[in-house]
């Protein structure tokens, strides 16, 4: 009877754990702070959406960290050259679990405007060399693309969509 | 300056023709090109123009490289401009296109430097004198030059 | 600034370390590396490598026809991106002899000129928050987006823009942007004033700009240094003036000119600027005549005849110049872009020396790089 009790749902220590997870989730999702990493133009929308109009920090993601070891998410913002590889796979190694990447704009999806039979330089997509969690189309995006993949981001941590959906009209 | 055009171009020809390098400064249709004289001169005698025209004042604006493979040459371009007089000055230079090798003209314009390497980069046009011919804007162990015609990524 | 030598006694400075900086870096602008070989916290060499934003530009232009490229334009240099698809623009249509109706030359300058300011204004924003004010970025952003508003109503687009075509423009632009327009110049001018008095006249600024990285006219004409740069070394240099091109020369408007070389006078030459561009815009819209905005005939194809062509325009970092090399195909066969920023740069090795590290991000700050713009 005991031991069946502990079986029950409600009961077991790992509910218990799972409920502090989703608060860790929550929390987590709740203040994602993105590395400085922007290498183009896609950097400059990056700017626009923490800056006053766009307002980042409505979502707690305002405070971008110069450092790879203090930042949770790395927004890719812009064209990855081949001389600059080694370097973005070195700040994605140095980053701490838990991380994610968003990649930003159509350079980092996949090369972008650059991609030409017989091109040299570019690297297609930055998930060529590592996983990439949001991908955000635009050349560049608007800085309401970068919101929503914030968004986007924080709905795979948590699991549910916490901000109303913008409808077109 | 209070030079006009002519006076300046027929100064600079004499001045190239004294150093036994050929050339002769014409006077170009500046609305149709975008410049006011234009020199062909053989490669040898670029440092030689770069000293006229350093004495006269006049800017390094660019340098660059054409490849024109149908002809077996490399053309090496050498912008110039006068920020008071606004004059704008071309020297060209034609190289074989295999041994394309043409003397640094950093020593006076240090400027140059960082031109002649992205040239350098692009064709393999190799810059005699120059003091750090490495890859520019290519990754530093690159060793393939693409902006020639047949390269091939 | 204190030399070194008077620090500490002779005989225990004889050892550097070679400092990174970049190429991820939040006061490089972009994806700069700088080798500093430092002594302390002076710098003894400082190596600029570029190259980890190349994109392959003058490439591209040789594998894509006249009209294919133009998007490429606007991406050299984002900030300035009207400017730049000018001057590709104009080398086109001197090529190929194309007529510009003076309504669109008109609406160009226009659009050019919102485009430096809010150029200037981002750099404006970047520049004090390297210097460690976060509070200007918020301001300048804030106007930089009333521009963009006004942008994007006419081309469709925020940041890199593809507005103008061989022979004119892709559309007219309407009544709701020459009224915006008209409201932002009233809204910038008492803005321009509140940056002043906010922080132009700020003593922590003026200490950390005056005086420091004095860059003097011989630099800069061995460098080939333009735009605010050579301007803020005392020489009036100016594409707009110098090589006169589109309608600018039926405009009033100084060029802002500072001796001092310090950069400081930089600051002071792009402040300025700003205050020119209200002025052309003014004057532009009052005088803008009716009519079409595309020439007539046009081919969809463009196809130059075999020669060299150039054209120059004054971006808001300096003189950007395209030349065209045509073989009379439809695809060029060398295009060279000029961009000011890598020459602007050049002199950044030898202006540095012996500098102090945070008066050297100064320096570079006010020398206003963005790096695709060298890489190309």
């Amino acid at each position: 009877m005991e031991r069946e009790e502990a079986r029950s749902p409600d009961r077991s220590q790992i509910v218990k754990l799972a409920v502090l997870d989703d608060l860790l989730a929550l929390g987590r999702a709740n203040s994602l702070w993105p590395l400085t990493f922007g290498l183009a133009c896609c950097a400059i929308e990056m700017m626009a959406a923490g800056a006053s109009r766009f307002d980042l920090s409505r979502f707690g993601a305002e405070v971008f960290r110069p450092s790879p070891r203090q930042a949770d998410v790395m927004i890719v913002a812009g064209t990855i050259n081949r001389k600059m590889a080694l370097a973005v796979k070195t700040l994605y190694d140095q980053m701490l679990e838990p991380k994610w990447v968003i990649a930003m704009g159509n350079c980092a999806i996949s090369g972008g405007p650059f991609v030409f039979p017989g091109q040299y330089a570019v690297i297609e997509g930055v998930d060529r060399l590592f996983p990439v969690d949001v991908f955000i189309p635009g050349c560049p995006p608007r800085p309401e693309a970068l919101i929503e993949g914030i968004l986007a981001l924080e709905e795979k941590l948590t699991g549910t969509r916490r901000w109303p959906r913008v409808k077109a009209q | 300056m209070n030079l006009t055009l002519q006076q300046l171009a027929d100064q600079l020809s004499s001045g190239f023709a004294r150093e036994t390098a050929g050339g002769v400064v014409r006077v170009v249709d500046y609305a149709r090109t975008g410049c006011h004289l234009e020199a062909a001169v053989w490669p040898s005698a670029v440092v030689c123009a770069a000293e006229l025209l350093d004495q006269r004042g006049f800017a390094l604006d660019t340098i660059t490289g054409v490849d024109w493979i149908a002809e077996g040459e490399m053309e090496v371009i050498y912008d110039y401009f006068h920020a008071t007089a606004g004059w704008r000055i071309v020297i060209r230079s034609r190289l074989p296109r295999g041994n394309p090798e043409i003397p640094t003209i950093s020593g006076v314009f240090p400027g140059a430097d960082w031109h002649e390497r992205e040239t350098h980069d692009f064709f393999g046009i190799r810059f005699l004198g120059h003091p750090d011919l490495r890859p520019f804007l290519l990754p530093e162990d690159a060793d393939y030059h693409p902006l020639r015609k047949d390269f091939t990524a | 600034m204190i030399a070194p030598q008077a620090i500490c006694p002779e005989g225990t400075r004889n050892e550097t370390f070679v400092l990174n900086l970049g190429p991820q870096h939040p006061a490089t602008h972009g994806v700069l590396r700088v080798k500093l070989t430092m002594d302390g916290e002076y710098i003894t060499r400082a190596e600029p490598v570029v190259g980890y934003i190349h994109r392959m530009q003058e490439k591209m232009a040789e594998n894509r026809t006249y009209a294919r490229f133009l998007p490429n334009t606007s991406r050299i240099d984002y900030l300035s991106a009207m400017a730049y698809t000018h001057a590709f623009v104009a080398a086109v249509e001197r090529a190929a002899r194309i007529e510009v109706p003076a309504r669109a030359e008109y609406i160009r300058v226009v659009t050019s000129e919102l485009n430096r300011i809010s150029s200037h204004l981002v750099w404006f924003g970047a520049f004090l928050l390297d210097l460690g004010g976060f509070t200007p970025l918020l301001y300048a952003f804030d106007d930089r987006e009333r521009i963009l508003d006004l942008l994007e109503g006419i081309s469709g687009s925020r940041l890199t823009y593809c507005y103008y075509r061989f022979g004119g423009l892709c559309n007219d632009i309407d009544e709701d942007f020459i009224k915006g327009t008209h409201d932002f110049v009233a809204r910038m001018r008492p803005r321009l004033k509140m940056y002043r008095t906010l922080v132009t006249d700020n003593i922590i600024l003026r200490k950390r700009l005056i005086g420091i990285g004095p860059i003097s006219q011989e630099m800069c004409r061995r460098y080939g240094a333009t735009g605010p740069v050579i301007r803020g070394s005392g020489v009036a240099y100016d594409v707009r003036k110098a090589e006169p091109y589109s309608v600018y020369p039926e405009f009033n408007f100084d060029v802002p000119v500072f001796p001092e070389g310090d950069s400081m006078a930089r600051y002071l030459v792009r402040m300025a600027e700003m205050e020119q561009s209200l002025r052309i815009i003014e004057q532009a819209l009052d005088k803008l005549p009716g009519g079409p905005v595309m020439a007539s005939n046009v081919p969809r194809v463009l196809k130059l005849p075999a020669g060299d062509y150039c054209c120059a325009v004054e971006a808001a970092r300096g003189r950007f110049a395209v030349r065209i090399i045509s073989d009379n195909k439809e695809i060029p066969y060398r295009v060279k872009l000029r961009t000011p920023s890598f020459s602007n740069l050049s002199l950044f090795e030898e202006a540095s020396q012996g500098m102090m590290l945070p008066d050297a991000l100064a320096l570079m700050g006010s020398l206003d790089l963005v790096i695709p713009d060298i890489d190309r």
